[in-house]
């Protein structure tokens, strides 16, 4: 950030550069379209999907998912968004067969979603997993790698080279029993990786980890979208959403409310400005914008217009005022999001 | 604490022996006997049923060895008529049944009912009407029911040998020679030893001594009513036109006459031959 | 094989169960105890021991059969370790099977360990290795067959307590049905007697494998009666494992 400096009109530069700048300059760099996926093929498509449950002593009807339709490219990191109870988990598990939906359409790597064969390239991290705790880390991996039908010296090669990705290669003969919350996460996602499989179905993988521990995940995510393979995220941790996810959906209520990619749904208008000042009277500010806190003689300006940066700029050298922070806010994620589940 | 444990343990334990010494009225039997019938109980052990037989029969023999029971034979019948429903084959009960009946109760009827049960549940098993046999001839001196069961064991394959010439002897002791005569000849031909062929062979004697004498003493008789007196000897039963031979007995020998007194005689002790 | 997959793996979540090992020393317990038992009998004590020692393999084998097999299907659902499981390429009999499968062959080793024990025992007392009695347990273990499969059934839509119960119901009916052939004997040929008949011929008919008695006495068994109470034993036991298949396929994993 640039302090204010003697003379001339203080240019104020886009600290954070637009993403559609950034996105530019990957595109020059990889020679093609980021932003132009429709031609890419979807390795999971859902169509009008709906489900009920019959629920309650009395049973009554109570519709979870109300006619979802969207779907995931093949490369992609697709982020699935929702608030409690809107249907994150029901989605996912129709996708996996865990639950048979009323009506609608699921394709999955091109086949029918129930197609076992379709599974073959599929990985799944349930939330909250858990695990047989009578296994040790390496026995688990193993059992599901047979299911694979993997001969063994492959089960071997990729049970070493997994529990080493996913950081528990210690333990890899202590018994899952003895596991922390976050060291389960981690086999959980080793397990979800066993097969090589080109679309993973993540559901609330960053939950129970600490801030270390989700770099880990996020680092893991994004090396895997490198691989070519595609990611599907459930989640509510919207900071890490932001931060990796190409294209998003947001549940409520059991509809999709909103979906698309990310550049597309987040506006890189500057919403507002937040400048701390000091040395000038709150009053005097007043005019540029809404003053959010004062503390130690400092205050707190939201300016909206930009225009008025500028003039707050000019009189803070004037007055001999100083100039502490100035940190434009676009719209976040978290943004749009309440605003999409805010009841209308 | 450790001192409470203590102390609430000696308590326990001592008021444990006083409950003990404490009479409590039994009455007899009272587990068993409202139990309606065998197959009834055997719809209850769900597979197990002879397992739960072996488990009242041990029962039982406790219970009838226990002196201090009154009237405990009222059950006994019911009792091990449900050992037998849930476990026929179980020869054990049926025998020691017989024997507690007739030692404890003293009542031989009772035992042949047990001993009638088990061969009626084992039609193959002649151990049973033989040892019927032998109470009845032993302690009833019943000979004519012992003759019935010894009939009933040797027609029984497999049953020993010993059974035929216990019913031979029974026979002989009813009076019914013509039946031990009979027996007592097939024993002696199919004896399949010296020993056997030996004692065949005495019975067989015994048998011909019985009528042989029965005839002569009859022929005696005949004479003194006659003639008012006994011969002198039995030749002139003959003169008399009284018997047409003098039999002689088994080994060609002839009978001993005793004109004072007028009684027949063999020669010698049939076993003692 | 995916179901051997599964299967193997059953297998050891069941060797590590503490139950098992808690009922086969209750088993073994009960067969060496008999020896006492049996000194308080006149007569023959050899058939004590054999009759304790076959109930206790029976009733120790039931138990274990109903204890962990109505946890085995019921644990996946509630621990939600199925979701993982079913995400794979698998069907779901294969997991229903291989469940099936895995208990079986923990079963089996179990009642071999029993059965070794039993036949010392015995040996202990008779000089010779009766293995006649072996019949009796191959025979019990076909009934066990038929409650596993029982067991796993109501396990894949019911609590263990309740998959208990109906377990124990289906084992104690399974013993009281042929009650019902001298019920029809009895009652006059009608609308009633034609409905017993009907369930007569549906209840599991588990005295068909019970044959500790014949053993014990030595009394000769025909050998159609082997093959036709094996072929009934499979052949119901498919047929449980069939439903069993048919409800779970259609369910929802809520």
């Amino acid at each position: 950030m640039h302090p204010p400096g003697p003379a001339g009109a203080i240019e104020v530069p886009s600290l954070l550069a637009s993403r559609a700048k950034i996105n530019d300059k990957i595109e020059n760099t990889l020679g093609c379209q980021y932003n132009e996926r429709r031609d890419m093929k979807n390795i999971l498509a859902i169509e009008n999907v709906r489900k009920s449950f019959k629920v309650g002593f009395i049973p009554q009807k109570k519709e979870i998912l109300k006619g979802i339709s969207f779907s995931v490219a093949e490369g992609e990191i697709f982020g699935y968004l929702g608030p409690n109870g809107a249907g994150k988990t029901t989605t996912l598990k129709c996708v996996l067969g865990l639950i048979y939906p009323d009506s609608g359409r699921i394709e999955l790597v091109g086949r029918p979603h129930l197609d076992p064969r379709a599974k073959e390239e599929v990985g799944f991290l349930p939330e909250n997993p858990y695990f047989y705790d009578y296994l040790t880390a390496s026995e688990f991996l193993d059992f599901y790698a047979q299911l694979f039908q993997l001969k063994k010296d492959v089960r071997q090669e990729r049970i070493t080279a997994l529990l080493k990705l996913v950081g528990v290669d210690r333990a890899a003969d202590l018994q899952l029993r003895k596991f922390s919350r976050g060291m389960l996460q981690r086999v959980g996602l080793a397990q979800a990786l066993i097969n090589e499989p080109s679309l993973i179905l993540l559901d609330e993988p960053l939950g129970g980890l600490d801030p270390l521990g989700r770099k880990e995940i996020r680092d893991i995510i994004i090396r895997l979208k490198d691989e070519g393979k595609t990611v599907f995220l459930s989640s509510h941790i919207l900071q890490d959403i932001e931060m990796i996810c190409d294209r998003v959906a947001i549940i409520v209520g059991g509809r999709i409310l909103n979906q698309g990619k990310l550049t597309d749904l987040i506006s890189e208008k500057i919403l507002f400005t937040e400048v701390t000042i000091s040395g000038i009277d709150e009053k005097d500010l007043a005019a540029f914008g809404e003053s959010l806190s004062v503390l130690s003689g400092r205050t707190l300006l939201k300016i909206f217009d930009e225009k008025k940066i500028q003039d707050v700029f000019d009189l803070a050298r004037n007055r001999k005022g100083k100039i502490h922070s100035l940190i434009p806010r676009t719209q976040t994620l978290e943004d749009l999001f309440v605003d999409t589940v805010k009841p209308k | 604490m450790g001192l409470v444990l203590v102390l609430l343990a000696i308590s326990f334990m001592g008021l444990k022996l006083k409950l003990d010494r404490i009479q409590r009225k039994k009455v007899p039997g009272s587990s068993i006997i409202y139990i309606p019938s065998g197959k009834y109980l055997k719809l209850a052990t769900f597979g197990y049923s002879s397992l739960v037989a072996d488990i009242i029969y041990i029962w039982a023999i406790q219970y009838y060895s226990d002196q201090t029971i009154p009237n405990k034979f009222d059950y006994f019948v019911h009792i091990f008529s449900i050992i037998s429903e849930l476990d026929p084959k179980y020869v054990d009960p049926y025998e020691v049944g017989a024997l507690i009946a007739f030692y404890d109760a003293k009542d031989i009827a009772l035992a042949l009912k047990i001993l009638d049960l088990g061969f009626a549940k084992n039609p193959s098993y002649w151990i049973f009407p033989l040892e019927a046999g032998h109470y009845a001839q032993l302690y009833k001196k019943d000979f004519a029911l012992a003759k019935e069961y010894f009939k009933k064991a040797m027609d029984i394959p497999g049953a020993p040998a010993i059974a035929k010439r216990l019913y031979a002897n029974a026979s002989f002791r009813v009076n019914d020679v013509r039946t031990a005569w009979e027996t007592w000849l097939e024993v002696y031909k199919t004896a399949p030893d010296e020993q056997i062929r030996k004692i065949a062979s005495n019975h067989l004697y015994r048998v011909k001594a019985a009528v042989d004498i029965t005839t002569l003493e009859y022929g005696v008789a005949k004479f003194r009513e006659k003639y008012g007196r006994n011969p002198l000897d039995l030749s002139q039963l003959i003169r008399a036109k009284i018997l047409p031979l003098i039999p002689k007995d088994f080994d060609g020998k002839d009978y001993l006459y005793d004109p004072k007194v007028g009684d027949i005689k063999t020669q010698v002790v049939p076993w003692k031959r | 094989m995916k179901i051997r997959v599964i299967a193997l793996n059953t297998f050891k979540e069941a060797v590590r169960d503490r139950i098992l090992y808690l009922l086969l020393f209750f088993a073994a317990a009960a067969i060496i105890l008999s020896r006492i038992l049996a000194l308080l009998t006149v007569g023959d004590r050899t058939k004590i021991i054999k009759d304790v020692g076959l109930a206790s393999i029976s009733f120790f084998g039931a138990l274990m059969a109903i204890l962990i097999g109505t946890g085995l299907v019921y644990k996946e659902i509630e621990k939600r370790t199925i979701f993982t499981l079913i995400s794979k390429p698998i069907h779901r009999y294969e997991f229903l099977l291989g469940k099936f499968f895995g208990l079986i062959l923990t079963l089996f080793i179990m009642l071999a360990c029993m059965s070794v024990i039993f036949l010392a025992l015995v040996f202990f007392h008779t000089f010779k290795i009766e293995w006649a009695l072996l019949a009796a347990i191959v025979f019990n273990f076909l009934e066990l067959i038929l409650i596993t499969a029982v067991a796993i059934f109501f396990s894949s839509f019911s609590t263990p307590i309740l998959s208990s119960l109906f377990s124990l119901g289906f084992y104690l009916i399974g013993h009281f049905s042929w009650s019902l052939e001298t019920l029809i004997k009895k009652i006059r040929p009608g609308v009633a007697r034609t409905l017993i008949q009907v369930l007569y011929t549906i209840l599991p008919d588990l005295e068909n494998f019970n044959i500790k008695t014949e053993v014990v006495h030595g009394l000769p068994l025909p050998a159609s009666l082997f093959l036709y109470s094996t072929a009934y034993g499979l052949i119901y036991a498919a047929f449980i494992l069939a439903l069993a298949v048919f409800i779970f396929q259609r369910r929802d994993f809520i």
